[in-house]
């Protein structure tokens, strides 16, 4: 099982996920962009992808247990 | 009393009753440093303002202040130097106002200029740490990628809605491991928009990144992002795994 967080407004995409919290099961090997397939999720709309707190990429495989976080874009000041 | 009579104080091991409360945490040694400490401040607005605020009191002693823009009416929810006084100021010349009524130790100049490829390195010449208080992702690139050219660091943090992120960018950083592409100028502000505590607090972040890069004192953020999330009380630390992530 694979904890997925979304942050910001990326949780509108997913509504039904409690704060933005969801967990999917995936086939083994999956990796990231596998996830977002599953999820639904454009990657187009992600800029910092962090795998168990450290900055990952999309083509990193993922492992039991693993927490993905999914942020947004943020710029203002 | 003058900045003159302030550092020679200091330097004979005084401590000005300004600056007593930070006496315990700064010290004498590191107020010192704090005023002989050249920052400029790139955005007087949202973050901006407020970095400046608090630097100004910490007793920074040499503030350039860089920005061309001028307040208007949807400033006053959150910038602090905003006011229905000044609405149509330039924001840089609001702002050393402001600093002259806080804290005259302080030497402060007004840049009213956007910055761009033509002024970045001459309007940050001579300062020791960059503070990014921009309001576009485009802006932030050329500060930092202008930082990394004059060998200084760059204290970033943007800010939307309830979030805040904030990292310190030392020479031979950038900012790729936070935004996976240039393409587009803006983030989620534009939908979220900046009630005023966000800036406030990412602003807090920043002036104590200054306070650490000048005083040597602590544990940068660098390598790693401190990001907020105040709806859900969030408050996490991303680690930047490579130096290509962020280089």
């Amino acid at each position: 099982m694979i904890e997925v967080r979304l942050y910001a407004t990326l949780r509108s995409l997913i509504p039904e996920a409690p704060k933005g919290v969801l967990t999917a099961n995936l086939p083994e090997e999956s990796t990231v962009e596998g996830l977002l397939r599953e999820i639904k999720v454009d990657p187009e709309a992600i800029h910092m992808l962090m795998v168990n707190g450290v900055s990952s990429s999309f083509e990193l495989v993922l492992k039991e247990g693993d927490r993905v976080g999914l942020f947004p874009p943020v710029g203002g000041g | 009393m003058s900045r003159q009579e302030t550092l020679a104080m200091l330097k004979a091991g005084i401590m000005p009753a300004r600056y007593q409360r930070n006496a315990g945490t700064i010290g004498i040694c590191g107020q010192l440093r704090l005023l002989e400490g050249k920052v400029a401040v790139v955005g007087a607005g949202g973050l901006g303002g407020n970095v400046i605020e608090l630097l100004t009191r910490l007793g920074v002693g040499y503030l350039k202040i860089i920005d061309g823009d001028v307040f208007a009416d949807h400033n006053l929810n959150r910038q602090l130097l905003c006011t229905e006084e000044n609405l149509g100021m330039n924001k840089a010349e609001a702002a050393v106002k402001r600093v002259a009524a806080v804290n005259s130790d302080v030497v402060v100049e007004a840049f009213p200029y956007y910055l761009n490829e033509e002024n970045a390195a001459e309007l940050l010449s001579g300062a020791a740490v960059a503070v990014d208080a921009l309001d576009n992702i485009l802006s932030r690139r050329l500060l930092s990628q202008t930082a990394e050219k004059l060998g200084i660091p760059m204290v970033y943090g943007a800010i939307a809605g309830f979030t805040g992120q904030v990292t310190t960018l030392l020479p031979g950083d950038s900012l790729v491991g936070i935004y996976k592409s240039f393409k587009d100028n803006k983030g989620i502000e534009t939908v979220l928009g900046n009630p005023a505590p966000t800036p406030a607090l990412a602003a807090a972040l920043q002036a104590q990144e200054v306070v650490k890069l000048l005083t040597g004192t602590g544990e940068l953020l660098h390598k790693e992002l401190l990001y907020f999330d105040t709806e859900f009380n969030i408050f996490e630390r991303l680690k930047f795994s490579k130096q290509e992530d962020i280089t």
